[in-house]
C-alpha cells in the first residue's frame, strides 16, 4: 500500500530498528509531535474510552484541514498520539477518512505494544475519524 | 538456587525480545513445570474420557486421575470437603450462592476488608443486591488492616471474608486472630488464600476457617481449576446453586435429589485434564521446602525493595517476616505502563495496574502500581537483571 510521505517516513524509521527497547524509545520521541490539549480542556467528550491509561483527543476542522490536540498520562500513548497527529494534521477531512490504521501495523508499532494499547491506538484512530465525519456531516 | 529449578520449567528456555525471560509476574500466575504439562497432555493422549459414570477402562482412568486431585487436596490441606471449582473467583461465588444465600437474611452483616481482590468484593455486593445484607469494610492503615475497626465491625456479624495474603502488597493478614475473634461471636469465616497456598502450607482444620478458596495456577498448576475447602459445619448448611449432570442422585420429571458429597456442587463435566495437571503440581510442590524458599525469596524481595527506594521509587510493600515476596512500587513521574513495556523490551515480565484491587489503590492514593512478584524458580540473578533493567528505563526516561 502507498502511504502519504509523512507516514511512509514513520514506517521506514521503525522498520530500521531491530531492538525492541529502542523502538519504544523512538515511539516515545513522537510525543513531541503532539499539539497538547491543556488539562482544563479535558472532558468526557474528548476522553478516549477503552484505553488503559488516561487519554484525550480533540479534533477540529479549520479551512478544510483537520487538526488534533491530544494528551495522555503515559508517554507511549503520547507517542502514539504524536504519530496520529503526523498522519492527520493538515490533511483534508476526505484524506483522513480514507486513511486506515494499517500503517501502524506496517511500521511494526502495534506488535511492539500490549494488545490493550494496540487497541488503544485503534480506538484513538477510530475516534479521530468519527469526529471528522461528525464535523463534515 | 533457582537455576536447577528453572530446568523443570520449559518456558525458561524461551527468549523475550532477544533476552532470556525473567518472569516476575507470579502473583498473577506461575509458570508450569514439565510434569504438569505432561500430565495434562498424557491425559488427553491416553486416558481421555468423561468421569464418574461410565464403566469402561478410560472412564475409570479419567475418574481416578481427577479424584486423585481431590484426594491430594484433602490430605495436603487437611480438610474433609474440597469442592473443585474453576478457581478462587468461582470458589468465592460458590460460597456466596450456596452458603450465603441460604444462611444470611436481610440486614445480616458481612465483614470484608479494603484489601480484598475484586473476586472477594463483587460476589458479596451481588448478594447484597439480592438479599439486602449489610457489607462492612475494614479499612487499611499504613498497608495493614485496622484491627480496632475489625473488632467494632465484628459485632453481630454473620460472616467474615478476608484475604490471607494481599496480591498487591504481599502482606499476610493476621488471619489466625481474625478467625479466633470471629469464631468467638459465631461468625463464619471465608479466607481468600489465592496468594497464600503458593507460599505456605495451610492446615485447614487447625486454621479453623469455614471456607478456604484458592487456585491451582498460582502454585504451578493449570489455569481454570481451583478449590473451595469447606468445614463440616458449613458444608451441612449449603445447598447447590448450579444444577445439571453429575451433581444429582436421581432425576424424575417431578423433581430431583442431589448427591451428598462435594459432587453436589460440581454440576456438569468437570475440569478433568486440569485435575490431572493440578494433581501433578500438588505432588511436585510437596517435594519443595516452601519455608526455606519463603525466607530466600523474601530476602531477595527486601534487597530489591531497598534498591528501588534508593533509585527514587515509592515501595508500598512492607515485606514483613510472614509476607509474600511481592514488591509493589511506583516512580514519581514514569507511568507504570511505560515502565512495564520498557522492562518487557528487556525480557522482564512484571505487572502494572490496579491488580483487581481498586479500593486498595484508592486507599494508597494511586491509580496503579508496578508489581514484581517472586516465586520458587526466581533467584538473585533475576533480581539483578530486573534492577539493571530498571536502571536502563530510568536512563531512557531521564
Amino acid at each position: 500500500m502507498t502511504w502519504p510521505d509523512s507516514i511512509q517516513e514513520i514506517i521506514e524509521e521503525f522498520q530500521e530498528i531491530d531492538d525492541q527497547f529502542e523502538r519504544l524509545e523512538v515511539l516515545m520521541d513522537f510525543s513531541s509531535e503532539v499539539d497538547e490539549l491543556p488539562v482544563e480542556e479535558w472532558n468526557d467528550s474528548n476522553l478516549v474510552k477503552g484505553c488503559q491509561s488516561i487519554a484525550h483527543i480533540e479534533v477540529t476542522i479549520r479551512d478544510d484541514k483537520v487538526w488534533m490536540k491530544a494528551a495522555a498520562d503515559a508517554k507511549m500513548v503520547q507517542g502514539l498520539q504524536g504519530i496520529l497527529s503526523i498522519a492527520v494534521n493538515g490533511s483534508t477531512p476526505q484524506t483522513v477518512l480514507e486513511l486506515t490504521p494499517a500503517f501502524a501495523e506496517e511500521a511494526g508499532i502495534l506488535v511492539s505494544l500490549t494488545p490493550s494499547r494496540s487497541n488503544g491506538f485503534r480506538t484513538m484512530f477510530d475516534m479521530v475519524q468519527h469526529r471528522v465525519k461528525e464535523a463534515i456531516e | 538456587m533457582g537455576d536447577w529449578m528453572k530446568q523443570d520449567f520449559p518456558i525458561f528456555s524461551r527468549e523475550i525480545n532477544g533476552r532470556p525471560l525473567v518472569y516476575l509476574d507470579n502473583a498473577a500466575t506461575t509458570q508450569k513445570p514439565s510434569c504438569v504439562i505432561d500430565a495434562m497432555s498424557n491425559y488427553y493422549s491416553s486416558s481421555n474420557a468423561n468421569v464418574h459414570r461410565a464403566v469402561h477402562t478410560l472412564a475409570g482412568e479419567a475418574t481416578e486421575g481427577y479424584e486423585e486431585c481431590r484426594k491430594l487436596l484433602k490430605s495436603r490441606y487437611n480438610c474433609d470437603y474440597a469442592v473443585i471449582t474453576s478457581g478462587t473467583t468461582e470458589a468465592i461465588n460458590l460460597a456466596a450462592r450456596a452458603w450465603g444465600e441460604y444462611n444470611l437474611r436481610a440486614g445480616d452483616a458481612v465483614v470484608l476488608t479494603e484489601m480484598e481482590h475484586h473476586s472477594d468484593i463483587v460476589p458479596w455486593q451481588m448478594l447484597a443486591e439480592r438479599i439486602a445484607i449489610e457489607l462492612r469494610f475494614i479499612p487499611v492503615e499504613n498497608g495493614e488492616l485496622d484491627m480496632e475497626a475489625f473488632d467494632v465491625a465484628l459485632e453481630g456479624a454473620k460472616l467474615v471474608c478476608v484475604v490471607h495474603t494481599s496480591n498487591v502488597l504481599g502482606i499476610r493478614n493476621p488471619v489466625e486472630e481474625i478467625i479466633n475473634k470471629s469464631k468467638a461471636v459465631n461468625a463464619k469465616v471465608l479466607i481468600d488464600a489465592a496468594q497464600a497456598v503458593p507460599h505456605e502450607l495451610i492446615d485447614f482444620k487447625e486454621l479453623g476457617a469455614d471456607f478456604l478458596a484458592f487456585s491451582a495456577h498460582k502454585m504451578c498448576g493449570p489455569t481454570g481449576i481451583g478449590a473451595l475447602l469447606i468445614s463440616e459445619d458449613a458444608f451441612s448448611e449449603m445447598e447447590p446453586f448450579m444444577g445439571g449432570g453429575d451433581m444429582i442422585e436421581t432425576v424424575t420429571l417431578q423433581g430431583s435429589t442431589y448427591q451428598s458429597n462435594e459432587h453436589k456442587f460440581e454440576a456438569g463435566t468437570p475440569r478433568i485434564a486440569e485435575g490431572f495437571g493440578w494433581a501433578a503440581a500438588l505432588e511436585w510442590i510437596s517435594k519443595v521446602d516452601l519455608e526455606s524458599h519463603h525466607t530466600r525469596l523474601l530476602d531477595i524481595a527486601r534487597d530489591v525493595s531497598r534498591q528501588l527506594k534508593e533509585k527514587g521509587m515509592t515501595v508500598y510493600s512492607s515485606l514483613g517476616p510472614e509476607d509474600a515476596a511481592v514488591v509493589s512500587f511506583t516512580h514519581p513521574t514514569i507511568h507504570p505502563e511505560d515502565f512495564a513495556r520498557l522492562l518487557d523490551a528487556q525480557g522482564i515480565a512484571v505487572r502494572t495496574g490496579h491488580h483487581c484491587a481498586q479500593p486498595l489503590m484508592e486507599r494508597l492514593g494511586v491509580n496503579g502500581t508496578i508489581r514484581a512478584s517472586f516465586y520458587l524458580y526466581n533467584d538473585e540473578s533475576d533480581a539483578s537483571i530486573f534492577l539493571s533493567g530498571i536502571d536502563r528505563v530510568l536512563e531512557a526516561m531521564a
